[in-house]
């Protein structure tokens, strides 16, 4: 969402332009019902001005294949009208940011399409979401990377064009590295083909022949529906040990669920952040984890109780346990394929965590806990629940790098938060809230500083935007690429120190889309911010940071 | 093209220019690729004299090659398509930054893996290895251009082991590509607890997967980090011959999907020979002693119960290749599994050891999937008999890669200079007969080109945008991969 789009518009299309979207896709599949229309205009997720939502498309349709979603983008651009595709929402990033745009609703287009076993990857569309894949791929003694906004979500969308971290990364890496194809509607209508695929020789290699266009597709983040439609795609699977079914019984913290004989659920704590931090280390180096998360206890239970922590926590004595006695912990769950690996798995573990003076529980066997957390875990199902605490919340992302600077960002974000709380702008979650996760056996890690609010509470409201310039800025001087790369307010800003990334952008958008038919408000689009709500001193350091952090003809500063 | 050495030489310094036809001649030819006219080198020392080059490259038409390993060159990715200057980097040769705690080595272009290899081992941590590279390769080269590493579950990507990189676009603009972008320099960033490990971004853009690939036609790259591994405590080799590829590839995809093993490669009894021979005029004994096919491998243990990992891993292994009906042994004939292990870790012996057997080769490599291996296994046996080439002359090497979805499949022509003629046609036909058959040449080096992008018309008129924004003047190795018009 931008500054220029916060205002409600009610834009509507020709006749001539309907008719076409309606020969598109079928009249039944096309609606301009502003009761229709207004469903898509929020969105939960990063959304820091929920009063005023999104914009409103001036029509929708639903595509059933990659032909109509090309024949809806031509009638966009024969219109004069643009387009920013949807496939399992989530984030105000699906939403439009324009007067006139067609939103591209792909909830025709779930189906799996090939899974090969032996080469470990499965073909999707854009509606078909991580539960369902993972249940497909279960089958086959295969698992499917889940992100962490839950099972409910696209995995084409995050590897093609959103961004995709999930607890299971350290196994099974990230959205976009586990591209291995994608069929691409260009914003002229055409279709390209990435990797092996555009030569008529399968879904199984992402690159080339010579450069790869994965690298003008997307970056860490997706370009957001800035450059087109991803209409089908192929994404890795991996290793899943575990029975063909999960047998359970109810759902989320109800869920009753038959642990896998050779998964443990460790919980561990260590006396100080060095501690655990040494320990994450070893534990890369060691090879360990199926999923792995450094989530606050206090966390755990605002998630899971978040009237209990509300409670306990005016306790000074439950406060400080919670929030300090049990601070530096994470959670590791560890898959063997056979009892020897478990075992040696479990040693291992063991060995590090008493090596660091910490202490680990194992809880997979506990009757009260491991089988209501397994599918939560490994479904990713728990995460969605942050929303029950105020019913909103949203998040300040930095760089994902080495661990040591993630725990930074933990710790900064830690100290941002309580100054809010303290002063009632966000909810108190005892202000250390991060979720983070590690990649590929901790080559990189990620660190997220999740921040709950009520959108009724107009001091909240207000909170919203002066944190979202203060976690930025706060992420430059810790030479760490904001969350707001992504943002239109902050681009133009932040672009220049890191290599006028947002120039090749809109040059990269200039030559796929020479008729401006996509909706770029994500992707390569600038606009002023205001920042006269901005405390003073936060706008002292950006300026600071500005003058500091700017590459200059010679490049990055010295 | 003009080719005004006093221009160059106010970048570079004079001494730092060369017209010495001996230099050049090894730019002139190489493998399948001829008709190089390398006219003058040139070797910076810095981003900024790269800079500079490719400003007056755009202002003066010339075209530029950037070459940072030391020849014999094969694959002809850095033989000029006419007149060029070639742009050697090899004296950028500085090992910048060995992070140990991060796993991660900042390098340049210059830096060999003679060089690394001892330097990261003194780090208690291991280079990601192609199979014996040249003793003069660029790490930063390889890498650059994809060369299948040896260890499947370490290539998570096509990028690995590379992470962050810096750029010189071919419009003269510096860039940086992953956490390297910043925002800060380098030692900001280093000061701040960075280490250029996350490859993908900055935000949206992700030109180092452009970069890769591209036979220096897009951009230079300035320097690299380069991800590294722990060094095991233990570390055995196993060797699984069998008369059968259907059975190895069967063991390899029970062992790989659940990440077991470190070293995985499966060579035909001609590569083993090859690789393996401490003598090379013994190429021929061995082959006959050796399996048509055997599977290599190495399992491994870190610092924590390094005897347990490795006892699990063995005895899951050994099961697997029960299932499979293979069996493990300790060595091959020529090759104990220490001698093994030592290839595995080191670049090749000089001379480089696919020319030592029979004093040349070619090679035909491009990537498919396991269990089409066979197919094309077959393919080029009817192409060598077709030309009447010896069979046993043609090793074949199969890389997993991805952690075991894609392999990297590599035929190697061996001949002396009586049979050049006969091994040219056969790479020729053989390459075209494999690319019908469904090769997917996504390194296309040379005559390649044109087969792989013949597939893919969508894809060039793409690729053709992404030159005209990142080299609009086409001063970079003109006229190769599809971008035979500079301009598009």
């Amino acid at each position: 969402m931008t500054s220029e789009t916060m205002t409600q518009s009610f834009e509507t299309i020709s006749d001539e332009a309907y008719r076409d979207l309606e020969a598109a896709v079928g009249a039944e599949y096309v609606s301009r019902e502003p009761g229709v229309l207004d469903g898509y205009t929020w969105q939960p997720t990063i959304n820091d001005d929920p009063a005023k939502w999104v914009k409103r498309p001036v029509a929708v349709v639903l595509p059933s294949c990659t032909e109509e979603v090309q024949e809806v983008v031509r009638a966009c651009n024969r219109h004069g009208l643009k387009f920013k595709a949807f496939s399992t929402g989530w984030g105000v990033y699906s939403g439009c940011t324009y007067d006139n745009v067609v939103q591209v609703d792909l909830r025709r287009m779930n189906r799996i399409l090939e899974i090969d076993e032996k080469n470990m990857y499965a073909v999707i569309e854009p509606y078909n979401c991580g539960a369902q894949l993972q249940a497909e791929a279960m089958k086959l003694g295969l698992n499917a990377h889940i992100i962490g906004a839950g099972p409910a979500c696209s995995p084409l969308a995050s590897a093609t064009s959103g961004w995709g971290v999930g607890w299971d990364g350290v196994y099974m890496s990230y959205g976009h590295r586990n591209l291995l194809g994608a069929e691409w509607v260009l914003p002229d209508g055409e279709v390209l083909r990435v990797g092996s695929l555009d030569s008529g020789l399968g879904w199984f290699s992402p690159d080339g022949p010579g450069p790869s266009l994965r690298g003008i597709m997307r970056g860490s983040a997706g370009a957001l529906g800035g450059l087109g439609i991803f209409t089908k795609c192929s994404l890795k699977l991996y290793n899943w040990p575990g029975p063909p079914h999960m047998k359970t019984e109810g759902v989320m913290l109800d869920a009753q669920t038959e642990p896998p004989e050779h998964m443990r659920f460790h919980l561990c704590f260590f006396p100080d952040r060095a501690s655990l931090d040494e320990a994450v280390y070893k534990m890369g180096e060691s090879e360990l984890a199926y999923i792995f998360t450094r989530t606050a206890v206090g966390a755990y239970v605002n998630t899971f109780a978040p009237h209990l922590l509300q409670n306990v926590s005016r306790t000074r004595a439950f406060r400080d346990v919670l929030s300090k006695t049990l601070k530096w912990g994470c959670t590791i769950i560890l898959v063997g394929n056979s009892e020897d690996e478990i075992v040696f798995q479990e040693a291992v573990l063991k060995e590090i965590v008493s090596g660091q003076g910490g202490l680990s529980m194992e809880t997979m066997q506990a009757a009260a806990i491991g089988p209501m957390m397994v599918m939560n875990f490994l479904r990713v199902s728990a995460i969605p629940m942050v929303f029950r605490a105020g019913g909103l919340f949203s998040t300040a992302l930095a760089r994902n790098e080495a661990w040591d600077t993630q725990m930074d960002w933990a710790e900064k974000g830690e100290k941002i938060k309580q100054r809010w709380i303290d002063r009632g702008g966000i909810l108190d979650d005892l202000a250390d809230n991060p979720f983070m996760a590690l990649y590929e056996q901790n080559t990189w890690g990620h660190c997220e500083e999740i921040f709950q609010y009520n959108a009724r509470d107009p001091k909240h409201l207000a909170s919203l935007e002066p944190l979202f310039v203060e976690f930025s800025v706060a992420a430059m001087e810790m030479c760490m690429e904001p969350l707001s790369v992504t943002d239109a307010r902050l681009r133009e800003v932040i672009s220049p120190m890191m290599g006028h990334y947002n120039e090749w952008q809109k040059k990269i958008s200039l030559f796929l889309d020479a008729r401006r038919a996509a909706d770029t408000g994500m992707y390569c689009d600038e606009v002023d911010i205001d920042l006269s709500k901005i405390d003073p001193e936060i706008r002292e350091t950006l300026d600071r940071m500005v003058a500091k952090l700017t590459w200059s003809e010679e490049g990055p500063p010295s | 093209m003009a080719m005004d050495k006093d221009k160059l030489s106010a970048i570079v310094g004079s001494e730092n220019v060369s017209e010495d036809p001996d230099l050049l001649a090894t730019w002139r030819q190489a493998g399948p690729v001829s008709g190089g006219e390398p006219q003058l080198l040139v070797r910076p020392r810095s981003t900024a004299e790269v800079r500079e080059l490719v400003k007056l490259a755009r202002a003066e038409g010339i075209n530029l090659v950037f070459s940072s390993s030391a020849p014999p060159r094969v694959r002809g990715d850095s033989v000029p398509a006419g007149e060029a200057v070639i742009v050697d980097m090899s004296g950028m040769d500085e090992l910048v930054r060995l992070d140990r705690r991060n796993k991660v080595a900042l390098i340049e272009p210059g830096v060999t893996f003679e060089r690394l290899i001892p330097e990261v081992d003194k780090a208690g941590l291991k280079v990601l290895m192609p199979l014996l590279p040249k003793r003069g390769k660029s790490v930063l080269a390889s890498a650059l251009e994809r060369e299948p590493i040896t260890i499947p579950k370490y290539h998570w990507d096509m990028t690995d082991p590379m992470l962050c990189t810096e750029l010189v676009f071919g419009t003269g603009d510096l860039f940086r590509t992953g956490s390297a972008a910043g925002p800060g320099s380098l030692e900001q960033q280093w000061a701040a607890g960075g280490a250029q490990k996350n490859p993908m971004g900055p935000a949206q853009t992700d030109f180092v997967r452009v970069v890769q690939g591209s036979q220096g036609t897009l951009a230079a790259v300035m320097w690299c980090t380069l991800k590294l591994e722990v060094k095991p405590s233990i570390h055995r080799i196993y060797f699984v011959p069998d008369a059968r590829l259907s059975r190895l590839s069967d063991f390899t995809y029970r062992a790989l999907r659940p990440k077991l093993g470190d070293e995985w490669l499966i060579l035909s009894a001609r590569q083993l020979a090859t690789v393996t021979a401490e003598d090379p005029s013994r190429v021929d004994e061995l082959a006959a002693q050796m399996a048509p096919w055997t599977v290599v491998y190495g399992v491994s243990g870190y610092e924590y119960l390094p005897e347990m990992r490795v006892a699990y891993q063995e005895k899951d292994l050994a099961a697997h290749a029960q299932a499979a009906g293979v069996m493990a042994a300790s060595e091959v004939p020529g090759c104990s599994a220490k001698r093994m292990e030592r290839i595995l870790a080191s670049p090749s012996p000089e001379p480089y050891y696919k020319a030592a057997p029979k004093g040349a080769f070619m090679d035909i490599f491009f990537l498919t999937t396991l269990d089409r291996v066979p197919h094309f296994v077959s393919v080029m046996e009817a192409e060598a008999g077709k030309h009447g080439y010896p069979p046993e002359r043609v090793g074949t090497y199969i890389q997993p890669i991805q952690q075991g979805r894609n392999v990297h499949l590599e035929f190697t022509l061996y001949y002396d200079s009586a049979d050049a003629a006969k091994a040219g046609e056969l790479f020729t036909s053989a390459s075209q007969a494999l690319s019908e058959a469904g090769a997917f040449f996504s390194r296309p080096y040379g005559p390649w080109a044109d087969l792989a992008y013949a597939r893919c018309p969508d894809t060039v008129a793409a690729l053709r945008k992404v030159k005209d924004m990142l080299d609009p003047d086409g001063v970079l190795n003109r006229g190769k991969l599809c971008f035979t018009r500079e301009v598009v």
